[in-house]
């Protein structure tokens, strides 16, 4: 990859090799308010809450991107019921996620706000971008972040009634709890090194 | 007690204005409804010919994937992403693999590339075939299947010579692709190349595949029921096409020259010449005429990266326990049924601790509501089918 940024206006004199990308990624943070973070080609600019429905504006009306991709989350949790734990501690937060293109170039831009675990609470896109509806929808049942604004805020999967958020790190995989993954360990011998010491059972016969 | 004439007219007027009145009616379709290529359904208010306020009800394919993936180690998981689209599956796995070979910073061999993106093609040909099929039966047309579904099996035979699987190949590795199926028992060597025969018939089915391609355009294009019922049918601008996240054929059809193949470099695309398609009027016609356009620029794509198709190594050098570093991107791709991609947040462990999925068809599917506010009942089923969604897709 060729990455000597030769027109820059040398915004970044920091780092000697910035990313293509980063020149771009700064300006769109500059116009929202937030900082920049480009890792592996892609493009994170974190805002503050306040700020989150006046940044997906400034990015659909000054910088085009008008195709809305996603909007989800993550759970940055300390007490992990599934998966591994995460090796260094975090400050426990939900991060919100919205991915944004644009349709002639192929930028795009994923904007962040973090979120109070306990309460998530944040404005709704649904004005800004109609696709935004059922991405909250999900987010509103897999995390349990509170849409305000948002038209119609009802499980989009889950059936009514059902209680917690699936994918809050806090929520146990029902499945391994009934039953330990089985490919965890290897409780019979390989076929090719039957152990000699003890009469296979399954097959008598033989 | 007698009427006057005047009386009797006025009670007549009466009596048929009070027929005339329509009522609101409440219709089901699905959720095994034929035309819904899985299990969706739709809760459509219906006033006389025409539907009001639909709302699509999904969630009764939701396996829960982005959650199981975070139990799972990152070879297991393509298995799982093999199942998300059934209907392309093998381009479901690519691009995860990208994104998981981009944190672990591993360069693949341009082999084992160029045999990703014939097979990629590949399950876009099968998968556009299958729309061939289904979507002309819908509106009564029931030739164009039989066409379309031999030609089909065509493909995903050989698609299965290589990869030993016809829906859920799970072929990639992590820095290349496994060694092909078929050695047989004869053949001692680990690594096994492409079978010896799969390059010249993929040719010869390619150069069948223009044909076929000129006889579903005769066959649909030439029947009056058909246009009548697609042209300026389900009409979606640019711009709400953008704002509800369409990507694909049917962002395309809407008139945007947007092909992540020419865009993100995920695949050797920059080494073939082959157009993007687009529509004028983004209507039902327009997303059909996208899609056999695109078959044949798939076929073109397949004979050029034949011809060119390099030697050398299937797999790059990997660890066998295989560890991503910490990190996060997002890797989308060019999917048969729009933008497919994966946001992995790796923190350097055998699995990744969140992956969200970005299938194509639950952004198709959520202009639903929008796309179907007042038009005639009889062309929901034309809308619907002509946005071309797998419930796979959808529900995750």
């Amino acid at each position: 990859m060729s990455s000597s940024p030769s027109e820059t206006e040398a915004a970044v004199e920091t780092e000697p090799q910035a990313h293509p990308l980063q020149e771009y990624a700064d300006e769109v943070a500059g116009a929202v308010g937030g900082t920049a973070e480009v890792q592996f080609d892609t493009i994170k600019v974190s805002v503050s809450n306040d700020s989150w429905v006046d940044a997906h504006l400034t990015a659909r009306d000054r910088f085009g991107l008008v195709f809305f991709s996603w909007l989800s989350a993550i759970d940055w949790s300390n007490q992990v019921e599934v998966g591994d734990p995460l090796s260094d501690e975090v400050e426990e937060r939900l991060e919100l996620l919205s991915a944004l293109g644009d349709i002639t170039e192929g930028r795009m831009v994923t904007l962040s706000t973090d979120l109070d675990p306990e309460t998530p609470v944040i404005p709704s896109l649904v004005e800004v971008y109609a696709g935004a509806n059922w991405h909250e929808r999900e987010a509103h049942e897999m995390f349990g972040i509170d849409f305000l604004g948002h038209p119609n805020l009802a499980h989009l999967y889950l059936p009514d009634g059902f209680l917690g958020h699936p994918l809050r790190k806090s929520f146990p995989l029902l499945t391994r709890e009934v039953k330990p993954w089985p490919g965890k360990v290897d409780v019979e011998a390989m076929p090719e090194k039957p152990s000699k010491d003890e009469p296979s059972t399954e097959n008598p016969e033989s | 007690m007698t009427i006057d004439s005047a009386t009797m007219r006025h009670l007549s007027e009466a009596q048929v204005s009070v027929e005339l009145e329509t009522e609101d009616m409440t219709l089901n379709i699905g959720p095994q409804h034929p035309s819904t290529h899985g299990v969706l359904r739709l809760v459509a208010k219906i006033d006389g010919e025409r539907a009001y306020d639909v709302q699509p009800v999904i969630g009764y394919m939701h396996r829960g994937y982005e959650k199981i993936c975070e139990v799972r180690s990152y070879p297991q998981i393509t298995t799982i992403v093999n199942r998300i689209d059934w209907v392309s599956g093998y381009a479901n796995e690519i691009p995860f693999i990208v994104a998981a070979e981009k944190l672990m910073e591993v360069e693949v061999p341009p082999r084992a590339q160029y045999i990703r993106l014939v097979l990629t093609e590949m399950a876009r040909i099968s998968s556009h075939l299958v729309f061939m099929a289904s979507y002309p039966l819908e509106l009564g047309a029931a030739t164009p299947l039989f066409f379309a579904l031999r030609e089909r099996e065509r493909v995903l035979e050989l698609l299965e010579s290589v990869t030993g699987g016809r829906f859920h190949p799970n072929f990639n590795r992590i820095g290349g692709v496994k060694p092909a199926a078929g050695a047989g028992p004869t053949q001692k060597k680990t690594t096994q190349d492409l079978p010896s025969d799969f390059l010249s018939e993929t040719m010869d089915a390619m150069e069948h595949m223009f044909k076929i391609c000129d006889e579903l355009e005769d066959l649909v294009a030439g029947n009056e029921i058909i246009l009548a019922r697609t042209r300026g049918v389900g009409k979606v601008p640019v711009e709400v096409a953008a704002a509800y996240g369409l990507s694909g054929p049917n962002l395309r059809a809407s008139g945007a020259a947007f092909d992540l193949r020419k865009i993100e470099h995920y695949l050797p695309y920059d080494d073939f010449e082959f157009d993007v398609v687009t529509g004028t009027n983004g209507d039902c016609w327009d997303r059909w005429y996208c899609r056999l356009q695109e078959i044949r620029e798939s076929a073109k794509i397949i004979q050029q990266a034949i011809d060119g198709i390099p030697s050398g190594d299937l797999q790059a050098k990997v660890p066998k326990m295989i560890k991503v570093p910490k990190g996060e991107t997002y890797v989308r791709a060019e999917n048969p049924k729009g933008e497919m991609g994966y946001y992995l947040v790796s923190d350097g462990n055998l699995g990744p601790y969140r992956l969200k999925i970005r299938s194509a068809s639950f952004s198709n599917l959520s202009i639903l509501p929008w796309a179907l506010e007042g038009v005639l009942v009889p062309d929901i089923i034309a809308i619907m089918g002509s946005l071309d969604f797998v419930l796979g897709d959808v529900d995750r």
